[in-house]
């Protein structure tokens, strides 16, 4: 399939005073200023298909905002070629934007004092939507959403829940291509955020919508996007599917086994036993191709076995080793 | 271009709903406003009329300059002053940026969803005091006379208009430019005034780099047939081309700043 984003060693780079510390050094910088570059975003490629749905991820300050904003059209880049939806997003900034979608989280594209209604009307004509398109949309958003009951209320007297919904229904009114979410379920309570989860999956699922989502939350990576692009300092890190992730990392999965009776000491060399509870025993599976199956197979029937589980590393494990470890780049399949 | 054009009304519609959401606040506003313009001129008026002249003028020719000033201003501004007054806040808390993502001219969708109708106190003073002002003294009416008389008070209003974006503009690079609206509003004052009473650094100033001399003391001096010092005959025409020529320049500061935007964080 044919990438609808392609970025090829883009570069961001802004040109920040530098500070000198103390009164002396402020009264300095007014008669000889000095600069530094900062490189925001640093020799990044990668190509994003069309249905795809991608999580951007990265720590404070990696540059993952600033590729939001160049992939949109709101910032030019400094170097290399970027080409969204076959076009150079902020030299077609409108084209582009009437075929994309974006949601910041911290900040809100609805009128405060008006009904939510209101703020989709001027989006409609904004977006140029034909009335029943915007009907029909707006009644399947309004549904999926549960907003129903809440379109006829000014939107400062909305929960934060309540809005963000409201700020994703409004980006797809018009039927973007392409859905871009900086950051969509920070602030939000756990029912909230498995609401917009869910949506946003079935979005992406169901309609086809491209989604790139920034997000500091690695629940909404792990249900939303099967594909994650690690960035940190401005480099490209990791560009792949989680289980990949963890299978670079050498995270590995762990298997409880739980006995009738207590079967004494057991060996195996599918699986590396780390804690012996007696009738329960936990066992690390180092390689990523060892199956539940090839294990209990080498087990064999001799043993009174009452239950067998299966964990995977949790997501937040799989990062923070990433980061910790900050191993060589990681190339996309 | 037809799709903007279309779009504008729904822009102000919003806006002016937004507006009667607090109508009591929105009159009281538009009252404060005329009164504070009322008692200026009140004082300016004694001044005047105790003196006989400033700088050569009569306090009905003083009105008419006073008039004019306030209906190319506020004309000007509610185009301009509120939407780029709170740019360099919409840059600094990223807002900007969810303009920045619409399919529309940024600068179109920030004047018109932002346009200003607090200035009808303003406004309705202006014409008042204008419409007075011109019954008292000695104008020669003739159509090219009252031509220029609309072509110049529009020519102000997008002086005004275009200095306002350029300092909006300004803060899309710089993040704070709220300061220029002092050297702004420190120059607008003196253009309530006949521009004769300045020394020459201030005339040229008010002609050159903060052009406000053409919202109202030089087209004015030019109507009333009075001598308009360093442009001479030339005056007339210079209140003409003011307008079109600073909201040149003012498209291509925008243009220049929105290319270079950094936004401010994240």
């Amino acid at each position: 399939m044919s990438a609808i984003i392609s970025a090829s060693n883009v570069t961001k780079t802004f040109r920040q005073t530098k500070r000198l510390p103390g009164l002396g050094g402020a009264m300095a910088s007014l008669f000889s200023r000095q600069f530094t570059e900062v490189h925001a975003v640093a020799d990044i490629s990668f190509a994003i298909a069309a249905g795809e749905a991608v999580g951007y991820l990265g720590p404070n300050g990696a540059g993952k905002s600033t590729m939001i904003k160049m992939m949109t059209g709101i910032l030019v880049p400094s170097g290399g070629s970027l080409s969204v939806l076959g076009r150079e997003p902020h030299s077609h900034r409108m084209t582009n934007a009437a075929e994309i979608g974006v949601v910041f989280g911290q900040r809100s594209q609805l009128w405060w004092d008006l009904p939510v209604r209101d703020s989709f009307a001027l989006h409609r004509h904004i977006y140029d939507i034909p009335q029943a398109r915007f009907a029909d949309n707006l009644a399947f958003l309004a549904t999926m959403l549960a907003m129903t009951d809440y379109l006829d209320r000014p939107v400062r007297q909305l929960s934060l829940g309540q809005r963000m919904r409201a700020e994703i229904a409004m980006a797809l009114l018009h039927d973007p291509k392409i859905l871009f979410l900086d950051e969509p379920t920070i602030g939000l309570d756990v029912v909230a955020k498995d609401a917009v989860r869910k949506f946003l999956a079935q979005i992406n699922r169901e309609r086809g919508t491209t989604i790139i989502l920034t997000t500091h939350d690695l629940q909404d990576i792990e249900e939303i996007c099967p594909r994650l692009i690690m960035v940190d300092d401005g480099r490209l890190l990791f560009d792949g599917e989680l289980p990949r992730l963890r299978a670079a990392l050498g995270s590995r999965r762990r298997l409880r086994l739980e006995f009738g009776s207590d079967p004494g000491p057991i060996s195996l060399t599918t699986a590396r036993l780390v804690i012996d509870e007696g009738l329960a025993k936990h066992f690390l599976l180092d390689s990523e191709t060892t199956s539940i199956l090839d294990v209990l197979t080498e087990l064999g029937s001799g043993y009174d076995l009452k239950d067998v589980a299966l964990e995977e590393p949790a997501i937040e494990e799989v990062i923070r080793t990433f980061y910790q470890q900050k191993p060589n780049l990681v190339t996309a399949p | 271009m037809n799709r903007t054009l279309r779009l504008i009304p729904h822009l102000i519609a919003i806006f002016v709903r937004t507006k009667f959401e607090y109508p009591g606040a929105m009159l009281l506003a538009w009252f404060s406003q005329a009164t504070s313009y009322g008692a200026m001129y009140t004082a300016i008026a004694l001044i005047v009329t105790r003196f006989g002249m400033l700088g050569g003028w009569t306090w009905s020719e003083m009105a008419l300059l006073l008039s004019f000033h306030l209906l190319a201003y506020s004309t000007g501004a509610s185009f301009s002053f509120t939407q780029f007054r709170v740019m360099e806040d919409m840059v600094r808390l990223g807002t900007m940026d969810a303009v920045l993502v619409k399919p529309i001219s940024p600068w179109t969708y920030l004047v018109f969803s932002g346009l200003n109708i607090g200035y009808t106190g303003h406004i309705i003073l202006a014409v008042g005091l204008m419409a007075w002002s011109v019954t008292q003294i000695d104008l020669a009416w003739s159509l090219p006379v009252a031509l220029f008389f609309l072509a110049t008070l529009v020519s102000g209003a997008l002086v005004v208009c275009a200095l306002m974006t350029m300092i909006g503009a300004t803060a899309l690079v710089w993040v704070r430019s709220r300061h220029l609206y002092s050297i702004f509003f420190g120059f607008w004052e003196l253009a309530r005034y006949p521009i004769t009473i300045f020394p020459v650094p201030i005339q040229l100033m008010l002609i050159t780099i903060v052009p406000l001399g053409f919202i109202s003391t030089v087209p004015v001096a030019v109507l009333l047939g009075k001598p308009v010092p360093l442009l001479g005959d030339w005056a007339g025409l210079a209140c003409l081309l003011a307008g079109p020529i600073m909201v040149l320049i003012a498209m291509l500061h925008w243009r220049w700043c929105l290319r270079n935007y950094q936004g401010a964080g994240g």
